[in-house]
């Protein structure tokens, strides 16, 4: 009986759960809002305070506009979204591919596209540095929207996959029944029905494109035009000091997009990462 | 046409749940053709840009291969050349290696403890608790390595960070300190960037498997009379040991692969030569001195490495999944 009752938290234990939230949430949450406070201190850099001494805009102002940002972010924002339209179509047509057919290689192939995730990127800079410099692509947006396709090609197959296997198949046997073709059968019944996978999975790309870091810094090289705004930030590194005002008021902004698209797909994220081994 | 065809008895996925339904298609040529129809276009980029280079790579790092051979197109075979120069040079066993494998190890468990802590704490808190806590894990999780390695950088800064300032107005040190010079507590901070953004995941995951535990299961060990340690031990570890193999695993893999956060702090880009770990080492060697064979030899020691991690990732994740 007694043991029973356990189960109501003592006082003490209550207390000590409080305690833990709270050392947690200053843990997780110091960085950002010191980037924030930083970002909106004039005195940023200078002296430190725990809320703005001088609250102002003017780093945001001089990032966007002298700082040049406004380029680095429409670079980022072309380069993120090309990327998300081809390589969400591809994954598409994969991943149906994978998941609605049964065919000699198919373990072959999912055990590939598995394997291909977990290759470290200083691997293939180098190689794929020499394959885009002989494209005469480096320096080049397109040059690195290639790269970034190729990247998040693997996980958008693996996560659609899931969603695909989830449209009934007697929907699509429905539609044949009604005389549909195939293709008339993707577009009417299936795309509808795909649709949020997709969405998840194009948000996992634009994520990926925006935060890259390694390939940018390695293909555009001194094309500061090009500059996407993971390198861009760099930018504000001067020689003897750093402008840090500046550099967190970008990197608030990068972070800002990064923040709204992941709390969308919080959840498919962590279920696309374990997919299936890890049963809820 | 051949979904009308009878259905062929699906093999070993019988007692899956969920609705992984395959249809079996007929034996038209155009049913036949049909899958690689549609994987052609993938097959084709990660072939052209994941398979090749890796092949392209393996390759490199038997030729001494600099600007040189970038411009002419020849190539110059070495044979082992530069495996027998990484594999006997003291850079890689007294400072690259540990630095890297010492790193992961430290990181991994740091990352699964804490995670698992906080997965347990949320599945502890009340709704409303449990979403904000949730939410701010999120916030964590969000921030892109690069600015998160800046963030981490401008805390530590040596002149005017807060820590220094913090340390210093509560009489702990006289001076700034230049965390960043040290090897251990250059680590230490790369450790404290890499935790922060690697544990939201495990909580997540955590906390997924532990709603999914049987309640009777729990509340029979407590009627029994097991604490809180003991039902932690004997219950949830046993029951989610799947989740935390994937868990560890993957933290593994991309604790290994640590690539921004060591290169955006100062000292890191190959300047502190104390400081590398294999990426950025293979990366400086092949960018920073032109010697792309030396650093495509790294890059392979450091996939080869990877490649045995993923070969028991996905031996655990395999018979279900594929």
């Amino acid at each position: 009986m007694s043991a029973l009752r356990s189960r109501r938290p003592s006082r003490a234990a209550q207390a000590g759960k409080g305690v833990a939230v709270a050392l947690l949430l200053v843990f997780t949450l110091f960085p950002a809002y010191w980037m924030l406070v930083s970002a909106l201190d004039a005195r940023a850099g200078l002296g430190s305070s725990f809320v703005p001494a001088e609250p102002t805009l003017e780093h945001f102002r001089f990032v966007l506009t002298e700082g040049g940002f406004d380029r680095f972010l429409r670079n980022s924002a072309i380069v993120a979204l090309a990327t998300v339209l081809v390589s969400s179509l591809l994954a598409l047509l994969a991943s149906v591919a994978v998941a609605r057919f049964r065919f000699t290689f198919r373990t072959q192939v999912l055990l590939m596209v598995l394997v291909v995730q977990m290759v470290p990127l200083e691997a293939l800079v180098i190689p794929l540095f020499v394959q885009v410099r002989d494209l005469q692509l480096l320096e080049t947006l397109l040059g690195l929207v290639v790269v970034y396709v190729a990247l998040a090609l693997p996980f958008g197959i693996w996560m659609l996959r899931g969603f695909v296997a989830a449209v009934p198949v007697e929907l699509e046997e429905a539609a044949y029944l009604d005389g549909a073709t195939w293709g008339r059968m993707f577009r009417s019944i299936f795309f509808p029905l795909v649709a949020p996978g997709l969405v998840a999975t194009s948000i996992f790309s634009f994520i990926t494109a925006w935060n890259e870091f390694l390939f940018a810094m390695t293909l555009l090289g001194g094309a500061t035009e090009s500059y996407t705004v993971a390198i861009g930030l760099r930018s504000f590194f001067g020689q003897h000091s750093n402008d840090w005002g500046a550099i967190m008021a970008a990197s608030t902004l990068i972070t800002v997009p990064v923040m709204i698209f992941f709390i969308l797909v919080q959840r498919r994220l962590a279920a696309g990462l374990t997919s299936g081994a890890v049963k809820g | 046409m051949a979904s009308t065809l009878p259905a062929v008895a699906p093999t070993g996925t019988e007692h899956r749940p969920g609705p992984v339904v395959r249809r079996t298609v007929g034996r038209s040529v155009a049913a036949r053709v049909r899958p690689w129809a549609l994987l052609a276009p993938a097959l084709l980029v990660l072939a052209t840009l994941l398979l090749w280079p890796l092949v392209r790579v393996a390759l490199l790092s038997l030729q001494d291969y600099g600007l040189r051979q970038i411009v002419t197109g020849e190539s110059s075979w070495i044979g082992a050349g530069n495996y027998a120069e990484v594999l006997t040079s003291a850079q890689l066993w007294q400072v690259v290696l540990p630095n890297t494998v010492g790193f992961a190890v430290a990181a991994v468990s740091c990352t699964v403890v804490l995670g698992t802590a906080v997965g347990v704490l949320l599945a502890s808190l009340g709704r409303l608790a449990r979403t904000i806590v949730s939410s701010a894990i999120m916030a964590a999780w969000a921030m892109p390595a690069v600015t998160g390695t800046y963030v981490w950088v401008w805390i530590f800064d040596a002149d005017r960070g807060v820590v220094n300032h913090v340390l210093q107005t509560l009489g702990f040190q006289a001076q700034p300190v230049n965390w960043f010079t040290d090897r251990w507590s250059f680590y230490a901070i790369v450790l404290l960037n890499v935790v922060h953004h690697g544990f939201p995941f495990v909580a997540v995951t955590v906390l997924a498997g532990l709603l999914g535990v049987p309640r009777e299961l729990l509340e029979a060990a407590e009627v029994d009379g097991a604490g809180a340690w003991r039902r932690f031990f004997s219950i949830i570890v046993p029951q989610l040991r799947q989740v935390f193999a994937v868990v560890i695993i993957l933290s593994t893999i991309w604790d290994f692969k640590v690539f921004a956060q060591v290169f955006l702090m100062p000292g890191g880009a190959g300047t502190n030569r104390e400081v590398l770990n294999l990426g950025v080492w293979s990366y400086v060697e092949s960018f920073g001195q032109n010697r792309y064979g030396f650093g495509s030899a790294i890059a392979v020691l450091l996939t080869l490495l990877l490649l045995a991690v993923t070969v028991v990732y996905v031996r655990t994740i395999g018979k279900e999944e594929l």
